[in-house]
């Protein structure tokens, strides 16, 4: 990514490489929902999951279930979205306010644009 | 830039069965990345041999996780992919379980166990993207066999012939029914053997390589 992500970037980001994967597995799929299981409800393996994070990782740069997620805890869309927004926004984790995280995804940006201008 | 040669990472290629596997793996034309805690003279050798042309060497002491894994990102990143493993760092200790230090029994678990586990963990990123990847785990006989003093190599599965007496040697080449200790370059084969596409159907296999002393 050339700037840092949104939040609502890093979910259509996440739900992308999901779609990618159910596209091969059972066709297109129009809609993700947050509250779908990923297992129950799109039929997702494990593999499909490992694979789904590899991706992201290359993607976003960064892995929330190396230290900060266990895996067996995202059940739904929602929850896989939420480990890689809390990831790249630590606010997040602290309960931060729709504020404070705001500030943060400001402040990224900004960190990104000086560096990418040097 | 990805290029198309294929990738080896081989841990522990400083010396012994490593150093044989990567010379063997860029005989076959794949660029090869070794870690291992000392940089010895087959790795200043190959280095400028190679002027840094497909292969690469990283300081790294396997009981470092977070190393491990950065060395694995560093030359996924960099050559674009991996598609082998080969698990070959190992220490042996000998000694018996009652009287053995616990730091070197976990020490033996570190190196010969943890850390491969996390290559492997780390590799297989890279593997899953690509659709295709290969991991070669080197154990030892003691893995099946048990034998007196090395009940923490049995579990983590090593031990090392170079390290043992003569007599030892003797002893282990007396039981073996090809009647001598193996070659280094008839373990490599087997691993390149299973790396290689004649091996495409072959997978979650142990292949024993001890001239019969298993059977
Ligand atoms: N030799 C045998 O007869 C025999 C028999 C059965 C199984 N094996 C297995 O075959 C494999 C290779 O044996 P070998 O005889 O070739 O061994 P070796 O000559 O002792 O070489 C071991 C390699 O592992 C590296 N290593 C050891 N500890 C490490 C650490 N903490 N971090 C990173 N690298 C480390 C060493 O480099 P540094 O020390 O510089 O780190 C070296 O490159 C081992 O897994 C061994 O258990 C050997």
């Amino acid at each position: 990514m050339l700037t840092a992500p949104t939040l609502a970037q890093i979910e259509s980001i996440v739900h992308g490489r999901i779609r990618a994967v159910l596209a091969e597995r059972v066709g297109e799929v129009a809609r993700l929902s947050g509250t779908d299981k990923l297992s129950a409800t799109l039929g997702l393996s494990s593999l499909d999951l490992a694979f789904v994070v590899a991706e992201l990782e290359a993607e976003l740069g960064v892995d929330p279930f190396a230290k900060l997620v266990s895996i067996t805890s995202v059940r739904s869309v929602g929850d896989l979205v939420r480990a890689y927004q809390q990831a790249l926004f630590p606010e997040l984790q602290r309960g931060g306010d729709e504020h404070a995280v705001a500030a943060a995804v400001k402040r990224a940006q900004t960190r990104r644009t000086r560096r990418k201008r040097r | 830039m990805p290029q198309a040669r294929k990738v080896a990472l081989v841990s522990g290629g400083s010396r012994g069965l490593g150093a044989q596997l990567v010379s063997g793996f860029l005989d076959r034309h794949y660029r090869v990345a070794t870690l291992s805690r000392t940089k010895t003279t087959f790795i200043t050798k190959m280095l400028r041999a190679r002027k840094g042309q497909h292969f690469h060497w990283g300081a790294v002491d396997g009981r470092d996780h977070e190393a491990l894994r950065a060395f694995v990102k560093d030359v996924g990143d960099r050559l674009g992919r991996i598609d082998v493993l080969v698990n070959n760092a190992g220490i042996a200790m000998e000694g018996i379980l009652p009287t053995m230090r616990t730091r070197d029994i976990v020490e033996a678990v570190e190196v010969n166990l943890t850390a491969a586990l996390v290559l492997a963990q780390a590799c297989s990123r890279f593997m899953l993207r690509q659709g295709s990847g290969c991991i070669v785990n080197i154990s030892s006989v003691h893995a099946i066999r048990g034998h007196s003093g090395v009940a923490v190599y049995s579990a983590t599965k090593a031990a090392l012939v170079s390290d043992m007496a003569e007599e030892q040697k003797r002893r282990i080449a007396r039981r073996t029914p090809l009647g001598r200790l193996a070659r280094i370059d008839e373990v490599a084969n087997a691993v390149h053997f299973l790396t290689s596409d004649q091996a495409s159907f072959i997978t979650g296999q142990t292949l024993v390589v001890d001239g019969g002393i298993t059977c």
